[in-house]
């Protein structure tokens, strides 16, 4: 194992890293953040922008840290005078073309050129103000993206991944020199499904979101680690939150899943988070319509129902509900002489990859939490459910939009949204979106992955896992759980291929279940 | 039973008021051939002696360009930076795709007139005013929209310069 570590030296701390790490990395490791904006972890070395000079003993010049192999015994110095100033001098060639238009550009905040411009550049500009700085129409790029070349400073990681990640190189450096801008192949667009990462891959505001533009500040959003709701491979997010909004959704790294990447579809995935239309109280049937009342007296009917129930139980779930939720939602109708049915429906879409990441796409399966509904015991026989339900004692619906059902038992429903079919409904439960709770989700290679709270509930909503285990609770099944982490820690307790995993175990990376990959 | 009181005896030109009085009118009379330091507000509203400082914060004022809309670019530093939160802005774009304030609104209920807004704009658009008579018939006035505040005429006010210290 040594044999394939080497050692070196950076601002004088000593670090260990694999042969053939880059001094970029290695810094990293040091601590030290070299500046830098061609270079990108999820793409390949391009060595173009020269803003990682660094100082290397013995070397007569300076190097690029993001193109140079680290070294046995090497000794970098990213502070030395000399390597200072020549980042402080490629960030005044960049700001020659760059315009001050920092208030009106949506990367403020988070813009890397700020951020570096602060940490070493200039405090002032040395040209005058009347030498006039480049300037090029914006341009429409595709479906999400625009391109202001003003801003750019050809870093070529939107080329980079075009060409290498996606495989689809429909953009380039047109023209040499200082006039130099991306551009887009003249007959097609730049509509490629995992297309927008190019807009989080820019580090400055050149390539922007036409659904965020304009939106928020960055320096307002409230950011949340979650878990991409858009399909079965359950790729991580950031969901930036703005005044209890959610307003965009970025990737967190994951190199066990969806590295730095996600696509369009998750991204623009969100809105329904938002919905104005929610269930603000639990609703119970009086007199053929639906009144609003409080969680002790909708829980009382509710356990009534269930403790008279006997013959035919069907739950039809929602494979967006959390792994806890589908688990107490379960264990509801544990032992007895019950015959519980339950099951999912899957929408199925469109499957896109992403050429250059193995095992990454956006899966046809739109459901984030299929694969943790069938290890608690729910089928995908939906249709020979929906038949069941028909003559079930109780039907219970977790936040299925539209019910598709009819029973001559008594319908539960559980959801969010109040769909047109619930209102015959004999109690009607609201619960927390994803955004709005925490708790885990399976994906399809059996990765268990925490999701945490975003945005508040409206009203008196509640993650549905607390209400089920309340329900559990009120029907003698033992103590109800009061967080999250005490839900996992129950169905881990329960879940053959879930034992041994803990909420603290997982972080917010996740881990693998002990379950053979989806085909 | 009494209670014995002492009656002291003073001289006449101790206990004469008379002297007290003329006095006092003389002190007042006097006062007739000083200058005058009176204003006759709200008619005369600043003097040769006294204006309002040029520093003075006041009700606020957004500054237009040439074609009379707004410098406001909608950056939202000044929500940002309002200690009051009195800001109100949601930016929007206009048909050239340039960002500008669709909704830019001050409570100056709320606001404490501390300037952090004019000192923080990058546009010099928003800024506090040498203005202080703002009274009105309802509470819900002193809300500005971004049409009022575009329309007030009062001089704005001169911030603290720190390499000039005493504004000269």
């Amino acid at each position: 194992m040594s044999d394939d570590l080497i050692t070196l030296t950076i601002d004088g701390v000593p670090v260990s890293v694999a042969k053939g790490t880059l001094v970029i990395e290695a810094a990293k490791q040091a601590g030290v953040l070299v500046p830098h904006y061609c270079y990108h972890p999820g793409l390949p070395v391009a060595g173009v922008c020269r803003m990682c000079l660094v100082e290397i003993e013995k070397q007569p010049k300076l190097a690029v840290a993001c193109a140079t192999q680290a070294a046995e015994g090497m000794v970098v110095n990213t502070q030395s005078a000399a390597a200072k100033s020549a980042r402080t001098s490629v960030l005044e060639f960049l700001l020659i073309n760059h315009p001050l238009d920092c208030p009106i550009c949506d990367q403020a905040g988070e813009c890397e050129l700020q951020d570096f411009t602060f940490q070493e550049g200039r405090a002032a500009t040395r040209y005058s103000p009347e030498y006039p700085k480049r300037f090029n129409p914006v341009e429409d790029f595709g479906p999400d993206v625009l391109y202001v070349p003003n801003r750019c400073i050809l870093c070529t990681r939107c080329v980079r991944f075009m060409e290498d990640v996606a495989q689809e190189p429909v953009l380039n450096v047109s023209e040499r020199g200082d006039r130099a801008y991306i551009g887009v192949h003249p007959e097609t667009r730049l509509d490629h499904p995992w297309a927008g990462n190019v807009v989080d891959l820019c580090p400055v505001g050149s390539l922007l979101s036409k659904d965020f533009l304009h939106k928020a500040r960055a320096w307002e959003l409230d950011k949340s680690a979650s878990v991409c709701t858009g399909c079965s491979q359950g790729c991580n997010v950031t969901l930036d939150t703005r005044e209890n909004v959610v307003v965009r959704v970025r990737p967190r790294p994951n190199l066990e899943v969806n590295r730095y990447f996600i696509c369009d579809h998750g991204r623009m995935n969100y809105r329904w988070m938002n919905r104005g239309d929610r269930i603000e109280a639990p609703l119970v049937q009086r007199g053929g319509e639906l009144h609003a009342t409080d969680w002790q007296d909708a829980f009382e009917r509710v356990t009534t129902v269930l403790r008279g129930a006997g013959g035919r139980v069907v739950t039809l779930v929602s494979p967006r509900a959390s792994t806890e939720a589908l688990f107490f939602a379960r264990e509801l109708f544990r032992g007895g002489a019950l015959d519980w049915t339950g099951a999912f429906q899957v929408v199925m879409g469109e499957e896109a990859p992403l050429a250059g990441v193995p095992d990454l796409a956006l899966r046809a399966e739109r459901a984030p939490n299929g694969r943790g509904a069938e290890l608690l015991g729910y089928g995908r026989e939906y249709a020979a459910a929906l038949a069941a339900a028909e003559s079930a004692a109780v039907v219970l619906v977790l936040d299925e939009p539209d019910i598709p059902v009819r029973t001559a038992g008594t319908l539960i429903y559980v959801g969010t949204v109040l769909p047109e079919r619930a209102r015959d409904a004999h109690v009607v439960l609201p619960i927390a979106n994803v955004a709005e709770e925490e708790g885990s989700f399976v994906n399809r290679d059996g990765r268990v992955q925490r999701y945490a709270q975003a945005k508040t509930a409206p009203g008196m909503a509640r993650p549905a896992w607390w209400v089920f285990s309340e329900l559990g609770a009120a029907l003698g099944q033992g103590e109800p759980v009061g967080s999250a982490a005490e839900a996992f820690e129950r169905v881990a307790q329960a879940i053959e291929p879930l034992r041994g995993l803990s909420y603290e175990q997982l972080g917010f990376g996740g881990r693998p279940a002990a379950v053979p990959a989806a085909v | 039973m009494t209670v014995g009181v002492k009656v002291m005896k003073r001289p006449g030109a101790k206990v004469s008021y008379l002297r007290a009085t003329l006095k006092g009118m003389a002190l007042t009379f006097s006062h007739l051939f000083r200058p005058k330091v009176t204003m006759q507000y709200p008619e005369e509203k600043s003097s040769q002696d006294w204006t309002l400082s040029p520093r003075w914060r006041g009700t606020h004022r957004m500054l237009t360009d040439e074609q009379g809309r707004a410098k406001c670019v909608a950056c939202g530093l000044c929500p940002q930076i309002c200690p009051a939160n009195c800001i109100k802005l949601v930016p929007g774009e206009d048909e050239h795709g340039n960002r500008y304030p669709l909704i830019y609104e001050i409570d100056e209920f709320r606001c404490v007139f501390c300037g952090y807004c004019q000192e923080v704009c990058p546009e010099e658009a928003i800024h506090v005013g040498v203005h202080y008579e703002n009274s009105e018939f309802s509470r819900d006035r002193f809300v500005y929209d971004l049409e009022r505040l575009c329309a007030q005429t009062h001089p704005v006010s001169t911030l603290w310069d720190p390499s000039d210290p005493k504004g000269e």
